[in-house]
């Protein structure tokens, strides 16, 4: 009988044991709230702005990269950069633009940094417009060059600042 | 003779009758948890306190039991979804007071003087430390159970369900534990 007392508190009441209760029972757990950390689930904001962002900028470079490949020189274009500009007319050096290039040297160039497919698709003489348009465009960007450090070096308030500006614009 | 009987006969019937009913509260509140019903732990801490703060009042000082529970529940609620039978809520909860009360002690030998403080804060205690101190210092095996049955006031079926120790295991270290107390307390001297 005292035995189930002890074991689940039934049968005759073991009065050794209900004394050890009463005096151990004050020190029995009081209850006392939990304080549990505001958020249990991690954020995942901070992830989902990153990967948004890196998605975005992705898709920006691709958009970026098409149209750069789309907007690309065509050999036709060639033609109308050819057009005279106005340094050309004021020095015209045809010494220079008119010296005569092989073209069989110009196609040996093209073809060390143009794909064969590009180069097989020009005929010879567009070739040669090409090649004289950007020799052109060479001499009057080497021209302005030359006349901007020209004005740099006779403007005695230039800054080293600037220099360096402008040479980043210029090259 | 035949209640002695009858409760060793009834022991795992009963033991197995309402285990699975408790279990099956264990089990929705803990996946509730994890579901992130924080409420649900609330009512878990409510169950589970009384046998964490009786683990542990068997074993470190009576200063430092309530503040090891909320850091052990707290512990407990964010290493959750490491428990991989909700079920075993209990015996989990259970072995983390456990190892926590080790950890203290091993703390408490490197600084010798806050235990000491600790100590001389119990010494004004009245009669129950002074019985309690005689509980820890029966064997590990009867000291925690004892506290769960005469402290915390659960029964044996209790300890059983809430521990995962078997039934047998906790009425053999109620009886003997309690027959050695007996003892030492000079059979109720002066109670």
């Amino acid at each position: 009988m005292k035995d189930d007392y002890l074991w689940d508190k039934s049968g005759q009441p073991d009065p050794e044991i209900q004394k050890l209760e009463e005096i151990l029972g004050t020190l029995r757990y009081q209850p006392r709230p939990l304080e549990l950390p505001v958020s249990r689930r991690r954020s995942y904001l901070p992830l989902l702005a990153i990967a948004a962002s890196l998605l975005l900028a992705l898709l920006a470079g691709g958009i970026w990269l098409r149209t750069r490949n789309q907007t690309a020189p065509q050999p036709r274009e060639a033609k109308v950069i050819s057009t005279p500009s106005p340094i050309e007319e004021k020095k015209p050096e045809p010494k220079i633009i008119e010296k005569p290039v092989a073209p069989q040297e110009v196609i040996a160039v093209n073809n060390k940094h143009r794909h064969k497919s590009v180069a097989t698709a020009l005929s010879k003489r567009e070739r040669e417009e090409a090649l004289l348009a950007k020799q052109q465009l060479m001499m009057a960007l080497r021209l302005t060059t030359e006349k901007l450090s020209l004005v740099h070096r006779k403007t005695p308030n230039t800054t080293p600042a600037n220099q360096i500006k402008n040479q980043h614009r210029v090259g | 003779m035949y209640a002695t009987a009858n409760m060793l006969l009834m022991t795992p019937e009963a033991h197995a009758a309402e285990q699975p009913q408790e279990q099956a509260v264990e089990v929705v509140l803990v996946r509730s948890v994890l579901d992130g019903d924080r409420d649900c732990f609330a009512r878990l801490y409510d169950l589970y306190a009384p046998l964490v703060h009786g683990i542990l009042l068997a074993r470190v000082p009576r200063a430092e039991v309530d503040d090891l529970v909320q850091d052990i529940f707290l512990h407990a609620y964010k290493k959750l979804h490491t428990l991989r039978d909700s079920a075993a809520f209990g015996p989990w909860i259970a072995m983390i007071a456990r190892n926590r009360a080790v950890d203290f002690h091993r703390r408490s030998r490197e600084t010798v003087e806050i235990n000491d403080d600790l100590r001389g804060s119990e010494a004004h205690d009245s009669r129950a430390t002074e019985i309690l101190e005689l509980i820890r210092s029966l064997p590990e095996a009867y000291r925690e159970t004892l506290v769960l049955r005469l402290v915390e006031g659960m029964t044996g079926p209790e300890i059983a369900a809430r521990t995962g120790l078997t039934a047998a295991s906790v009425r053999v270290n109620l009886h003997r534990g309690m027959k050695l107390l007996r003892e030492k307390l000079g059979f109720m001297e002066g109670l």
